[in-house]
């Protein structure tokens, strides 16, 4: 596309009074892009009349547009699909911001100030725009929308039924002879209208029949998939028989270092006898998506010896319960055991939920419906009956033979001709020894990701998915932000192996899952985003006659998109990819950009900063910042018109992950003074929306630090802070105090070199 | 390791409760805000908290066992404010309603006057009985004509002029059925006083003498109860006070008017002439203080059962209590004692002999009713309330703390 610009500076909003325009249009035209126009309001009808007038009549395609915020007015300022919109801030982060005057800074010191930054705001808008090219989606050459649905319980049969009734072929895989999952042995179901109290008769039946009986719908039972390679909307899956193995079974992660062992013989290849991960299976099926409703296995909770879990007769879990009480009647006198008890009193047993609370209270009933004069008893730290399961609780609370009390359970013993309970800390305050006839331990519900791979990728990054250790081994995206996800595109998780759940809760869960899914095959049909950029036409692109195989890109996309060849030399898959760019503040070759973001592009900005190097108070920094919680942030703290440090120039980038160490080096080396990263949380409960790209930039940040000290310079001069979208009160004093301690260190010694 | 108390939920008593007012007890999830608006309710003791997860695990020995349950006046403040409708006032009252069968004397008895569904059983026996003794003394007719009605002819006349026929049947019907109450009263209170006082551990050597008993522990308990002074503390149920105290006080007229008449027509008069034992026995003229203080106390009883009665209907139509046989039986019950006492006295002034006859017999009925049915029914809070309220004194005191 041939560019032609125009610069147009808003005077609105305050930004008129506080600074010069007319230097403002001197600093666009310095730019490169002279005679840009201002208005009062270029928001107005008559202010964006003024800009399509030129794109209609002057043939502007590339709009740089000084105004206010990027994230406010994105509709008024869409000149359409064809049309690049660049906006340089100089409201929220410039005139808003600025500083009352004191007696340490006058009025024209801070007009001055300002008038310096939003100059420099118009300089980098004008740079952004001459280094940016409209992005060109990338098509898949053949897209397939069939999904595959994986696992016959309640999860997977309502993501199939849900999937083919939006008009998608399904293929459902069960591992078992037949559909239905754990649900077939259940002898009734919670109660899903109201009164809310009566528990129902299964209807896992007729789930079965409405998916067998859809035309939409291939049942495979008795098969797994042995691997799914490709990407979404060409995902090739491998079928195998049910419980066997595969040559085409996806191969185990082997690090460097492991494959070193097995090269000497220190080591058993994990993958003997597999194809290698990017092996094309000639009998493989096309699939566009993949919903993962894999369920869940019944914990073992024989690791509790005090509460006698396979050493006392008639000590069962909720699970072996259900079994006896679907095949017969149960004892009259039985205790559902919630909690462990003993040291570590007010936790629940691993991997429950409100799910396994609901579920005592259901057995409870079999107990009284079983027994005229049957006794529950329901010794528990926590009851969990959210939603209209309060009233299934008090429905049950009434029965005169369920017996309720917060316990902690100290031991079951055997006497009495049958078993005793021991129970400290309960509302009768008082310490019980119940005598039953049976005692039932609510297990967890655990995913089946935590003891094997189950979605099995033919993926570089390995067959299952990432750092499950972190969440006790559920798929983990971003639990708070986007549930759905999980650091697969493509694939989606529901029911059991997401969350432990019940019927109703998994019937909305895989509802979604199938939606989710469809999403992701109809995004790679247009050649755009998932999530979280949702509509994101870019992709990254590789320069690879550079490429030196460092593998740094493959090694560290959170979502795995890129495999590679024996040599090492990435391949993209762009449908996996989310276009955070995490790849590309990887490449130390700087091979990887995408057509409107990348290493000249920002780099360039960074140098369009004007440096002064004869004034000592005017010290300039820059900061990276992530547009997705920092930014919003730092504008919010704008709108408040809280004050922002005028030496600061903000510069926003997709996650910290993409920002590649050259750019620090090209701020350093213009003379600036001090380089500060702006990103999410990272650890454990991180906020980053690309997982991984906050704690790898402040990896990276951790080493440039060294390179600086072998420069001379001070490691302090670079840093990385944590910013919630939330803080924009305390955003101002972070970035103050990372400038109040560059001030004491001096000036940058490289400067005016 | 530590033996914990060994339950076994009487299922059987949570069905008993739950049909006699206690039915919303299972609701109670222990927020305690009931113990928080309850009077009552202390520091260490959260009443009635715990008597109610008590009565849902069918704890009936404890209950029975409980002070508080038999000290509290069911205010309704614990019903007014529980989040969850589980009603604790009527809880409490059905537990109340269980203890007076519990420790009834004879047991048979105690559980007949239980349920409702013996309640034409419960008329019938007093009926015939009564209407035995009226057909044996042979004074089973209307007066004959130009006589006026004369209760004290009731059950016919002998010449023998110091203790007339009448007072003769009405003697042996009352003394021994007012003994008998008295006795199952004694029996069921000290039954209860012993289950209390185990409830309590510490068992010292001393115990009060019966004259300590009666001027530490029992003696300030009616004086308080007279007082009324705990109705006070009630929140939302305060109008109750408006009409128990004067039901209090007219009984304690009544009884006194009871007395007089009894020393007058069965004591008095052995011991005077001819002519003067035959004044006695005649009706007690209207301008005698006794008798004044007799019709104010009528009056009074039928204007505070009539409040409370008022009271509990409102309190029913706003469904701050359920409607029971325990309740209302007494209510009732204690109407009919003061409507038919008045009709008779009425009918006999203006000297209609069948309808005075009528009355004066239903009134006969309903009197021995309330006498021996009360130590079983709600009317035994009068015997149970005051053995917990010196209880309460008696468990402050040094015979037990210094054990």
């Amino acid at each position: 596309m041939e560019k032609k610009y125009g610069a147009y500076i808003c005077a609105g909003c305050g930004i008129g009074e506080a600074l010069d325009m007319e230097g403002l249009v001197k600093a666009a035209g310095e730019s490169g892009i002279p005679g840009a126009k201002t208005h009062a309001a270029f928001c107005s009808a008559a202010g964006r009349e003024l800009i399509q007038n030129d794109i209609n009549n002057d043939g502007v395609n590339t709009v740089v547009l000084c105004a206010c915020s990027p994230r406010v007015f994105q509709d008024e300022f869409n000149f359409g699909a064809d049309k690049i919109t660049i906006r340089g801030n100089i409201r929220e982060q410039a005139v808003w911001c600025m500083e009352k005057p004191s007696d340490k800074k006058s009025a024209d010191t801070i007009k001055e100030y300002t008038q310096e930054l939003a100059s420099d705001y118009v300089r980098m808008a004008c740079t952004q725009a001459k280094k940016t090219e409209l992005p060109e989606p990338y098509k898949l050459e053949t897209l397939t929308r069939k999904i595959l649905v994986m696992g016959g319980g309640i999860a997977g049969l309502t993501a199939a039924k849900e999937a083919a009734d939006a008009g998608y072929d399904v293929t459902l895989v069960e591992r078992e002879e037949q559909l239905g999952g754990k649900a077939l042995g259940w002898r009734q179901q919670f109660p899903t209208k109201a009164p809310w109290t009566e528990l129902e008769e299964p209807t896992v039946a007729a789930m079965v029949a409405a998916v067998t009986g859809n035309s939409r719908i291939t049942v495979k039972t008795a098969t797994e998939v042995a691997r799914i390679a490709g990407a979404p909307g060409a995902l090739k899956v491998s079928f195998k028989s049910g419980k066997t193995k595969s040559e085409w079974d996806a191969p185990a992660k082997v690090t460097a270092d492991e494959q070193d062992l097995i090269n000497k013989g220190g080591m058993a290849d994990p993958n003997a006898g597999l194809q290698p991960y990017m092996a094309a299976d000639p009998a493989a099926e096309d699939f566009g998506g993949v919903v993962l409703a894999t369920g869940w296995t019944p914990a073992n909770v024989s690791e509790y010896a005090h509460l006698g879990h396979g050493t006392l007769k008639n000590v069962v879990t909720n699970a072996e319960f259900e079994r006896l009480a679907k095949a017969g009647k149960v004892p009259a006198n039985v205790a559902f055991v919630q909690s462990p008890g003993g040291s570590e009193n007010d936790m629940d047993f691993p991997y429950c939920n409100s799910v396994t609370s609901m579920v005592a209270l259901k057995q409870a009933k079999y107990v009284r419906a079983d027994n005229p004069d049957g006794r529950a008893y329901i010794l528990y730290q926590h009851m969990r009956t959210p939603g209209n399961m309060e009233m299934f609780y008090k429905g049950a609370q009434n029965d005169d033979g369920i017996f309720l009390t917060k316990a902690n359970v100290t031991k079951v013993e055997e006497g009495n001709g049958g078993l005793v309970v021991h129970a400290q800390n309960t509302l009768l305050n008082e310490d019980l020894a119940i005598e039953v006839d049976m005692v039932v331990l609510a297990a967890g519900m655990v995913p089946t990701t935590k003891e094997e791979a189950s979605i099995n990728l033919a993926y570089r990054q390995g067959p299952a998915f990432l750092d499950l250790e972190l969440f006790d081994g559920y798929a983990d995206s971003h639990f708070i932000c986007f549930p759905y996800e999980t650091r697969r595109t493509g694939v989606y998780t529901c029911g059991g192996v997401r969350k432990a759940m019940n019927m109703e809760e998994t019937i909305d869960d895989a509802t979604g899952a199938a939606l989710k899914a469809i999403q992701a095959i109809e995004s790679a049909d247009r050649g755009v985003a998932v999530h979280p950029r949702s509509g994101d036409g870019s992709y990254p692109e590789f320069f690879f006659q550079r490429c030196t195989q460092c593998k740094r890109c493959t090694e560290e996309c959170p979502f795995g998109a890129l495999d590679d060849d024996e040599k090492g030399t990435p391949k993209p898959n762009p449908t996996r990819c989310r276009r955070c760019g995490t790849c590309m503040g990887a490449c130390p070759e700087r091979i990887i950009g995408f057509k409107n973001y990348n290493i000249d592009m920002i780099g360039s900005m960074v140098k369009s900063v004007v440096v002064p190097d004869d004034d000592e108070a005017k010290l300039r920094f820059v900061v990276f910042v992530c547009e997705n919680d920092a930014y919003p942030a730092i504008d919010m703290a704008g709108m408040r018109r809280n004050t922002m440090n005028s030496l600061v120039r903000f510069i926003p980038v997709r996650c910290l992950g993409s920002v590649n160490m050259v750019w620090i080096k090209d701020a350093l080396s213009s003379g600036m003074d001090g380089v500060l990263l702006l990103g999410c949380k990272f650890g454990d409960d991180y906020q980053c929306h690309f997982v991984k790209g906050s704690e790898i930039a402040n990896k990276r940040m951790d080493n440039i630090g060294e390179t600086l000290k072998s420069l001379g310079l001070e490691p302090e001069r670079v840093g990385a802070r944590d910013v919630a979208i939330s803080d924009y009160d305390k955003v101002g004093d972070i970035v103050s105090a990372f400038v109040d301690e560059i001030v004491a260190l001096g000036p940058n010694p490289f400067k005016g070199f | 390791m530590a033996e914990g108390m060994r339950v076994k939920p009487d299922l059987e008593f949570i069905r008993f409760m739950k049909k006699a007012g206690g039915d919303s007890l299972k609701k109670c999830y222990q927020c305690a805000t009931c113990s928080v608006v309850c009077p009552l309710s202390a520091d260490k003791k959260p009443f009635p908290r715990k008597e109610m997860i008590w009565a849902q695990w069918g704890l009936k020995d404890r209950l029975v066992a409980d002070p508080d349950v038999m000290l509290c006046h069911q205010c309704g403040d614990c019903t007014t404010y529980c989040p969850r409708g589980a009603k604790p006032g009527d809880v409490l009252g059905a537990i109340r309603a269980y203890a007076y069968t519990h420790f009834g004397f004879p047991q048979g008895l105690a559980r007949l006057a239980s349920d409702g569904k013996n309640l034409p059983l419960l008329v019938a026996m007093p009926a015939l009985i009564i209407a035995f003794m009226w057909y044996l003394s042979g004074g089973m007719h209307l007066p004959e004509a130009g006589t006026a009605v004369d209760f004290g002819r009731f059950f016919g006349h002998w010449d023998w002029p110091w203790l007339t026929k009448n007072v003769f049947f009405i003697d042996i019907i009352f003394v021994p059925a007012f003994f008998f109450s008295l006795f199952a009263a004694f029996k069921g209170g000290s039954s209860m006083w012993k289950a209390m006082a185990a409830g309590l551990g510490a068992n010292s050597g001393f115990r009060p003498s019966a004259s300590q008993f009666a001027t530490e522990f029992l003696l300030p308990a009616v004086v308080e109860i007279v007082q009324h002074k705990r109705f006070k503390d009630c929140g939302t149920n305060y109008d109750r006070i408006k009409g128990h105290l004067p039901l209090l006080l007219s009984f304690i007229g009544l009884f006194a008017v009871t007395g007089y008449s009894f020393m007058r027509k069965d004591v008095i008069s052995l011991f005077v002439s001819k002519e003067l034992a035959h004044v006695l026995h005649g009706p007690i003229p209207l301008s005698d203080p006794f008798k004044l203080l007799a019709n104010i106390s009528a009056i009074a009883l039928i204007v505070g059962i009539g409040i409370l009665w008022a009271n509990r209907m409102r309190m029913q139509d706003e469904q701050k209590v359920s409607a029971t046989f325990y309740d209302w039986f007494l209510i009732v019950e204690i109407m009919a004692v003061g409507v038919t006492g008045l009709m008779a006295e009425v009918s006999r002034l203006i000297d209609v002999a069948p309808l005075a006859y009528l009355f004066y017999y239903m009134h006969l009925v309903s009197v021995f009713m309330l006498f021996i049915y009360m130590p079983y029914t709600k009317f035994a809070h009068l015997v149970y309330r005051t053995v917990a309220m010196a209880f309460e004194r008696y468990r402050e005191s040094s015979f037990v703390k210094q054990a």
